[in-house]
């Protein structure tokens, strides 16, 4: 099983801003993505989310895509904050709660925003019986990005931030899931483009609700390999965004969905929290995560 | 998980009950490499994750139970002989080593704020043909041994765990020179890793969580030594006088150690320190001449210290071991008990593991780790003509390979490892599919290759194939 950071950023990446830019329809590709970037920041910080992690591979019956075998689920519990000047680095701690085979399994993961900077990332088995950190580089154009916990999802998936190595064309506006949507193709730029398998993307974004409602991403050939579907979009803290994102890979029909069954933000988390203490101390960890149910519950 | 599943295994094509028909879902080929606008997303796909009420809601005390069943087959299946001496030969048939299944549990429970109780344990059935059942008389036989129990206490800075545990340092994967604290078992080829081999202790573990650094001590009040071969596995050899446990008559033993850790930027580094036993006791034969061989226990200082340094997808390793007042002659050779000219000879030895771990892309890592030890001074006191077990640099190395595919659920895992001397050679190949969130399979290859100079000669030639069939809630 591979696991890799970065779980917690891509719920939001499907966030919206709201009804902070009235006057959107101005708004080039560029800001409209920036817009869904500074508040995908704003609503990971200081998260708690218990999420499914579903996989499948998939079939069409009657034009409706179902899964053609059982489903492989994951449960997955994650507590995340921002850190930094302005808020750009992210700590998170995920730990597996089932499959009963990779029950207790903890990583903790340290990502930078800084260019240039690798990202951190500790890693605790029981086997093992202590912490041990992972090495991980970026992935290029030759390589699969690292999949998130097995699934169709890859860190790539997940990336915020660094626009500036996109360019945006808003290709034209149209609906989709019965919303009106920008269309935008955002392609990568040369130095970029090394280090990705897309050759682009083309993302369906709610002009109400800043909400990424679909996407497709490309290879080298310009052939769709994977489309995300986001679903469920809801009003969570003040924020749109989608509580169920699937990920069909179009090679291997196969498919994931990140189901985040319980999302809660703005929490008080210690810094503590998110050390490696929290793999190693369980005792810690189970009366941390109670406090911040407990801050739930207020 | 893969770096991680150290179950080396064999993939069988297992038929396992799914619930969901797979009839009516193909796609059609024109579909496959892009779904038309016209293919409808259902929304609800998996919607019902979301009618279940809020964790908190349904917790149980059994959220913390974890059962894993596992019936394992595992064999010597070339039939060859083996030369130990010049002119001493035996022949070695394939046969049935192991044929069991085995019950672990795991069990975690956090009963109170800042409190946690944690077991873990195992049972084992020996069925027909297992060594175990052959050395029962050819009778069914079983086992049973709790492997973790200990209750965890966390409060401000702190953390105080009491009970059976392991204590592990070091950064080399495998073979580190600071991995000491806890003995362990390797009863037969079927645990070949030291990851699965360790044995918990009786232990107080006082963990400190610094802003800047931690520092983890430990006082193990109960030392164990390495267990001698159980009767009838491929380890076991007829001794002159049997092993038994170390004979403490009232006596008091107790080890103690501390290790200060620190994280930089992309490294780690630890300094430690401990009074040991070593884990492997030393017998001579009893003073009167029948009876059971005697265990001498010695006590030691380990100074150590150990790195590591992320660079990219590389990951450097590098422990350091300094003893005082090793026994010269201690012979140390996993899963026997040792016998050597009683020399009460104490040195000091210094040793060294490092190596690297490289994720060669995502589905793939390759490792190596080398352990080299030395005693130093080692002539000195000793009377001319006599030798010791290990002279010069000795150590080994060990190289590991793991690729997983679809998506993690076939992993395939290879290990070599050796001495540094290259008198012997296990070459190891496990492949093992999950099939579901409860079922895997998993099969081993092993073969060992080695010279007359390693007490693995009595295994050369040897090819050992298993397959393990789990299922675990």
């Amino acid at each position: 099983m591979i696991i890799r950071k970065g779980i917690v950023c891509l719920t939001a990446m499907f966030l919206g801003a709201g009804a902070f830019y009235s006057d959107a329809q101005e708004l080039s590709g560029r800001e409209i993505m920036q817009l869904v970037d500074d508040t995908s920041r704003r609503s990971n910080d200081s998260s708690f989310n218990r999420m499914q992690l579903s996989s499948c591979k998939f079939g069409v019956t009657d034009g409706r895509i179902t899964c053609a075998e059982r489903p492989r689920v994951k449960s997955l519990e994650s507590v995340s904050k921002n850190y930094g000047a302005e808020l750009k680095d992210t700590k998170s701690v995920t730990i597996t709660l089932e499959p009963a085979a990779e029950r207790g399994i903890g990583m903790l993961s340290y990502g930078y925003d800084e260019a240039g900077r690798d990202n951190e990332t500790w890693l605790y088995l029981s086997t093992l019986g202590r912490v041990k950190r992972i090495a991980s580089g970026d992935s290029d154009e030759e390589t699969e990005p690292a999949s998130l916990f097995g699934s169709e999802f890859t860190t790539e998936d997940t990336d915020t931030g660094k626009l500036e190595e996109y360019s945006f064309n808003v290709l034209e506006e149209t609906t989709t899931s019965g919303r009106e949507v920008w269309k935008i193709e955002m392609i990568p730029s040369e130095e970029r483009a090394r280090k990705t398998r897309y050759s682009r993307q083309v993302h369906y974004v709610d002009k109400e609700r800043y909400v990424t409602l679909r996407s497709e991403k490309y290879d080298r050939y310009d052939k769709e390999i994977k489309r995300l579907m986001a679903a469920r979009v809801e009003l969570v803290n003040n924020i749109w965004m989608s509580r169920s994102l699937t990920m069909m890979n179009l090679v291997t029909n196969r498919l994931s969905n990140m189901a985040f069954v319980e999302i809660y933000t703005d929490l008080a988390i210690e810094d503590e929290f998110l050390t490696q203490r929290t793999l190693t101390d369980a005792a810690y960890r189970e009366t941390e995560l109670e406090k911040l149910r407990a801050q739930l519950n207020q | 998980m893969p770096l991680l599943n150290k179950n080396v295994s064999i993939v069988i094509v297992f038929v396992a009950q799914l619930g969901y028909s797979q009839q009516d879902t193909n796609l059609d080929s024109d579909e496959e490499d892009t779904l038309s606008e016209e293919i409808i997303f259902d929304d609800d796909l998996f919607g019902n994750v979301f009618d279940e009420p809020p964790t908190q809601e349904n917790d149980s005390w059994l959220d913390g139970l974890t059962v894993r069943i596992r019936q394992q087959f595992y064999g010597q299946v070339n039939s060859h002989s083996i030369e130990p001496f010049p002119g001493f030969s035996f022949p070695k048939n394939a046969e049935i080593e192991n044929n069991r299944l085995g019950i672990n549990f795991r069990f975690q429970n956090s009963f109170a704020p800042g409190w946690l109780f944690q077991a873990s344990g195992q049972t084992r059935a020996f069925w027909k043909d297992d060594y175990e059942y052959k050395a029962n008389g050819n009778n069914f036989d079983a086992e049973s041994r709790i492997n973790e129990l200990f209750v965890q206490r966390s409060f401000d800075q702190h953390s105080i765990k009491f009970g059976r545990q392991t204590v592990v340092w070091g950064e080399t994967v495998g073979n580190s020179v600071l991995d000491v604290i806890n003995h362990f078992e390797f009863r037969d080829f079927t645990i070949i890793d030291i990851e699965d081999a360790r044995l918990n202790q009786w232990m107080v573990v006082w963990d400190y969580f610094g802003e800047e650094s931690n520092w983890s001590s430990f006082i193990n009040l109960y030392p164990e030594f390495n267990p001698a071969g159980v009767r009838g596995s491929p380890f076991f050899f007829e001794p002159t006088f049997n092993f038994t446990d170390y004979q403490r008559d009232g006596e008091v033993l107790v080890e103690v150690g501390t290790q200060w850790k620190k994280s930089f930027d992309l490294s780690d580094i630890s300094f430690m320190a401990a009074y040991l036993y070593d884990n492997q006791m030393r017998f001579e034969d009893p003073l009167s001449g029948f009876g059971d061989a005697i265990g001498k226990k010695n006590d030691f200082i380990l100074l150590g210290f150990s790195a590591n340094r992320a660079i990219g997808r590389l990951l450097l390793n590098f422990d350091l071991a300094f003893s005082h007042d090793v026994l010269a002659d201690s012979f140390n050779f996993p899963g026997t008990s040792a016998l050597a000219s009683p020399l009460n000879l104490k040195k000091d030895r210094i040793g060294t593991s490092f190596g690297f771990e490289w994720a060669i892309d995502n589905e793939q890592s390759l490792s190596l780790g080398i352990q080299a030890q030395q005693l130093i001074d080692e002539r000195e006191g000793l009377l001319p003509g006599q030798q010791l077990v290990y002279e010069g640099v000795y150590g080994s190395w060990l190289v590991r390979y793991t690729n997983n595919l679809l998506n993690s659920d076939l992993t395939i895992d290879s290990t070599l490892q050796g001495n540094i001397d290259g008198n012997s050679l296990l070459a190891s190949l496990g492949v093992s599919y999950t099939i579901n969130d409860n079922w895997a399979v998993s099969t081993q290859v092993l073969s060992i290759s080695s010279n007359t100079e390693s007490p693995l000669i009595f295994f050369d030639e040897d090819l050992r194939v298993g397959v393990t069939i789990e299922f675990s809630f």
